[in-house]
């Protein structure tokens, strides 16, 4: 235990600077924009070179890094007091889907509140990391079994709510988010291995209660050469796109497979097909790379956060990230089920990247809202 | 959040910053093996298969194409086509392999000059901002003539291609539009709704009427083909084939001869006609006037000629068949005579005096006959419309003994016909009034109900299928318009006396052939026997009939109804005619209702025996 005479003065000197004053954190800040101009390049390229569809995706990274800069502003003690009343609100919208919702495509995820349409399963994988982070604020860590059974409730009734409209896949993704909290709470270990044990186990019975379209994916992706004409052909089409592209590309523009429209959703769910066969396994590794930078980056915040609270938000925030980006990428190549989730930061598309950006602006800020701490602070 | 920090121990706080260092520790490595894991499953894609994938991308390669159903066409009863597929030519163009791409605009616009240029502008400016190597096509179609033409200057345009594709027809363009109804282009929004599978490669689907009612017979489902393409896209070779099921064809009930005599009937006169089959409910005849040309929707109105039609005071769109709610006025006289006698209300023979008007709270409820009919009984009231005596009986028989007397005849409901968006017209109870309006009934409203007019409202189609369960002497039949080899089995109305079937209908042959009847002079030498009822409904508020209402003469303000049906003891054919702002009943509708059963049992008697009359 170091005294640490000197840390206010160090403290006081990583306040200065421009990026700092705006509550930015450079390092960041250069991986997501690194990220952003590879996305404007590929959705150009997706959209076969269409001027209309690059320029609203700009207007949209425009919008979503003005979101961004806003959310750095947020001191994280001002989140910390509205989270229980965000969760609130998003269990009613939740609840409001399957009653006012609009049915699209098969499911109802959709909210008309005048004339925009909103997804409340998108607020969610926000606010709840938030929710659970907040209900481990208080406690000492690791945390006692019984807030862990308060946190695993209020996982299971948020999931559950997004289950039934139906959308597995979200649901899913939502009740990593939560759970990468618990995890980074300190959950026992063999508390863990066993929940695993148990899922794995289960998963015959889970079968059971799947949609027929659910179980039409599992089977499609357990032998995707079954259903050629139909679902199977996606996942076929995107691995031709995919190995067609060797190690260096068939460079920028090039993508056949995009361009004579074998590839679904080419700009969205599909778009890291087409980056691969334009730019290669080295692009691939380039991309991974991207996102690694990112993610470290991430989790070296959370290492340096002040409090209980940020630390977990920090954390799970960018264990998310790092989800989406590998089911993604698993999907298209073959790896896992497909379950319609973009690429994060290169998919075209509004809603998911304004999430993103929302989660680096609460990164941003809990990296830039420090006290200044006083020589009695053991830690520092 | 800071307070609470300061329960701990400064052990602890390092415990718990040692375990999340750990845990976050172990995330990063957990990252870094999934993601070395996935670069090592794009190894085995892009170069462990590299050949396998890349002569698969390059070479020759399977894709898909969707084949679109043929939609069902539709044919009225006697087989005459409808609604029909007909060949027309499109054109698509893809930008990337287009050199001049303003020329092909040119040249389009002189191949098609019926066109509005601002449209075609609009489109191109669209595609030049589009995609570049996706195929667009051209909104407007060629029929042969043009495609013939352009096959000639085309080969000057690479990268524009021109395809044939089917298009629906309506070949009697404007008659029978509001049965018919029409296609159109899928909106966004009926996109939400529709299955995607069933649904790729189809653009258009049913906007209205049997098109919309009957959608999921007329689509079909769509095939898929897959093709082996080399690397450009090009189709070699045909491999496996689903093939598309063509939509169903239908069959209406509808007569397109009578349907256009009987449209003809209303020459520049707005309102709703409907003829019925009573034996079976089959409408023959769906007439609701103005029209308009469905073929105007198929590939998408021009926006000015919809403006122009949804403007149009007399108001096209609207279906007034079912959506038209009328007060239904003297028609309903017959039912309610029904009910009262039934009820015991007032014997049939029993005479009244109507001095011309009724008294009752020191309110004058005046006839239509200023000077009165005298002494008269049920039979002579029906006969020449007496309004006093309905006036009376309506007292002593009230309000929800009418209501009960008349909802079985199919007023105040919808009669659930094979198209959406019935309106439900309204019987007014005392129940009713208290539910929709919160107040309750006064019995002055009883006296007005009883000759159709105050609340009452009712649709053409409701005062034809009421007609049709009269002439059926109560057998209830559900009005249709698509061909069924069997009708449902019927209702019958039970009522205590079945001599009064025939005294109300007596009464309503003698509207026709007594020499006092109100529509006796349209049906002078007529040759058969039928019943019939005139209606004038007061229009008290010109909510509905608001258009051009300055031009009209004042009498006119008043809509003209009939019903009626023929012949009398085997009844055929029972029609339902208003005519908006038509004047009085026995002027204007009833003679248009006596020349088209004349005409429809006309054509009958020519057809011989056994076909279209299961029942004789």
């Amino acid at each position: 235990m170091r005294i640490a005479t000197s840390r206010p003065q160090q403290v006081y000197r990583r306040n200065k600077g421009v990026l700092n004053l705006l509550h930015l954190d450079g390092w960041l800040l250069l991986g997501i924009l690194l990220l952003l101009a590879t996305s404007a390049a590929v959705v150009y390229s997706a959209s076969g070179g269409s001027d209309a569809v690059i320029f609203r995706h700009l207007v949209r990274i425009g919008f979503a890094l003005g979101l961004l800069f806003l959310f750095a502003q947020i001191p994280p003690t001002l989140l910390y007091i509205f989270t229980p009343w965000l969760f609130l609100f998003g269990l009613i919208l939740l609840i409001a889907v399957p009653i006012f919702g609009d049915i699209g495509k098969g499911a109802q995820r959709w909210l008309e509140i005048g004339p925009i349409r909103f997804q409340p399963s998108e607020l969610m994988k926000l606010v709840l990391p938030l929710m659970v982070a907040w209900l481990f604020a208080h406690s000492k860590l690791p945390p006692s079994f019984e807030r862990i059974v308060v946190a695993l409730v209020v996982i299971g009734v948020t999931s559950g709510l997004i289950v039934i409209q139906p959308d597995l896949g979200t649901s899913l993704l939502i009740a990593m988010s939560g759970l990468f909290v618990v995890f980074f709470a300190g959950l026992p270990w063999r508390v863990i291995l066993l929940a695993i044990a148990g899922v794995v186990a289960s998963a015959p019975i889970a079968w059971q209660f799947m949609h027929a379209y659910q179980k039409q994916r599992v089977l499609t992706f357990l032998n995707p050469e079954s259903d050629p004409l139909g679902s199977g052909y996606h996942i076929i089409q995107s691995k031709i796109a995919i190995g067609s592209g060797g190690l260096e590309g068939k460079g920028f523009m090039g993508s056949t497979q995009a361009h004579l429209d074998f590839l679904p959703e080419s700009t969205t769910d599909f778009i890291f097909s087409v980056l691969s066969e334009e730019f290669g396994l080295l692009g691939v590794i380039l991309l991974l790379a991207l996102y690694t930078f990112v993610i470290a980056r991430g989790l070296y915040i959370s290492s340096q956060a002040q409090d209980n609270f940020t630390r977990l938000i920090a954390a799970s925030l960018t264990m998310t990230l790092f989800v989406y980006a590998f089911v993604n990428i698993g999907m298209v190549s073959g790896l896992l089920p497909v379950v319609g989730l973009p690429l994060p930061l290169i998919s075209y598309g509004g809603s998911s990247l304004v999430t993103l950006m929302i989660s680096f602006g609460i990164l941003m800020s809990i990296h830039t809202h420090k006290k200044l701490l006083t020589a009695k602070d053991p830690e520092g | 959040m800071t307070e609470h920090l300061e329960f701990h121990s400064d052990q602890e706080r390092l415990q718990q910053k040692r375990l999340l260092r750990f845990r976050l520790y172990f995330a990063l490595g957990f990252v870094l093996v999934l993601f070395l894991f996935l670069i090592g499953r794009m190894a085995y894609l892009q170069w462990y298969n590299f050949d396998r994938y890349h002569g698969l991308a390059e070479g020759n390669r399977i894709s898909i194409e969707i084949l679109p159903p043929t939609r069902g066409k539709i044919y009225d009863r006697n087989h005459v086509l409808l609604a029909d597929n007909q060949p027309v030519y499109a054109i698509k163009m893809i930008r990337e392999k287009m050199t001049d791409i303003d020329a092909v605009q040119q040249a389009l616009q002189k191949l098609m000059p019926e066109v509005d240029p601002e449209s075609m502008d609009k489109f191109f400016k669209r595609f030049k901002q589009g995609n570049r190597v996706k195929p667009y096509t051209l909104p407007f179609t060629l029929d042969e003539q043009q495609a013939a033409e352009y096959a000639v200057i085309g080969y000057q345009f690479p990268g524009v291609t021109l395809s044939a594709r089917l298009k629906r027809v309506y070949p009697f363009h404007e008659h029978a539009v509001h049965a018919l109804g029409y296609v159109g282009r899928i909106n966004q929004k009926e996109l939400q709704k529709l299955d995607p599978a069933l649904y790729r490669g189809t653009d258009i689907i049913g906007k209205s009427g049997i098109e919309k009612y009957y959608e999921p017979i007329l689509h079909g489902q769509p095939g898929v083909q897959q093709v082996e393409t080399n690397a450009r896209g090009r189709v070699l070779r045909k491999l496996e084939t689903l093939p598309a099921i063509p939509g169903q064809d239908i069959h209406l009930t509808l007569d397109i001869k009578l349907q256009q005599y009987a449209e003809s009937l209303f020459t520049q006169k707005r309102g709703g006609l409907v003829a019925l089959d009573p034996q079976n409910g089959e409408v023959l005849a769906y007439v609701s006037m103005p029209t308009f040309d469905p073929n105007l929707f198929v590939d998408g109105i021009a926006h000015d000629t919809y403006r122009d039609l949804l403007n149009n005071p007399n108001r096209p769109f609207i279906n007034r068949v079912i959506n038209g709610q009328y007060p239904p006025g003297s028609t309903i006289k017959p039912f309610v005579a029904l009910g009262a006698i039934e009820n015991n209300v007032i014997s049939p023979s029993k005479k009244i005096y109507d001095p011309g008007y009724f008294e009752y709270k020191n309110h004058r409820y005046r006839d239509w006959k200023r000077t009165g009919h005298g002494f008269v009984d049920m039979d002579a009231a029906i006969t020449q419309s007496c309004d006093t005596y309905f006036y009376m009986l309506s007292l002593d028989m009230g309000i929800d003994n009418i209501h009960d007397a008349l909802y079985p005849f199919g007023f105040g409901h919808r009669t659930g016909i094979d198209l959406y968006g019935e309106s439900r017209g309204i019987l007014p109870s005392q129940e009713w009034k208290r539910e929709t309006k919160g107040k309750p009934w006064y019995r002055g409203e009883t006296i007005i109900s009883s000759i159709g007019q105050g609340y009452n409202l009712a649709t053409p189609l409701q005062l034809a299928q009421a007609t049709a369960v009269l002439a059926n002497r109560g057998k209830v039949v559900q009005p249709h318009l698509l061909r069924m080899p069997l009708s449902e089995p019927s209702e019958q109305i039970e009522i205590k006396n079945i001599d009064n079937w025939e005294r109300v209908i007596t009464a309503m042959s003698h509207v026709m052939h007594s020499k006092k009847g109100t529509a006796h002079k349209h049906a002078l030498d007529l040759g058969f026997k039928m019943a019939g009822k005139t209606g004038t409904a007061q229009v008290f508020s010109l909510k509905e009939a608001n258009y051009n209402a300055d031009e009209i003469d004042k009498s006119l303000h008043d809509h003209s109804l009939f019903i009626g049906f023929a012949p009398i003891d085997k009844p055929k054919i029972a029609v339902a005619v208003i005519v908006e702002n038509g004047g009085s009943g026995s002027k204007t509708a009833a003679p248009m209702a006596v020349q088209l059963i004349k005409h429809y049992l006309e054509e009958q008697a020519k057809i011989p025996t056994g076909s279209g009359d299961q029942a004789s």
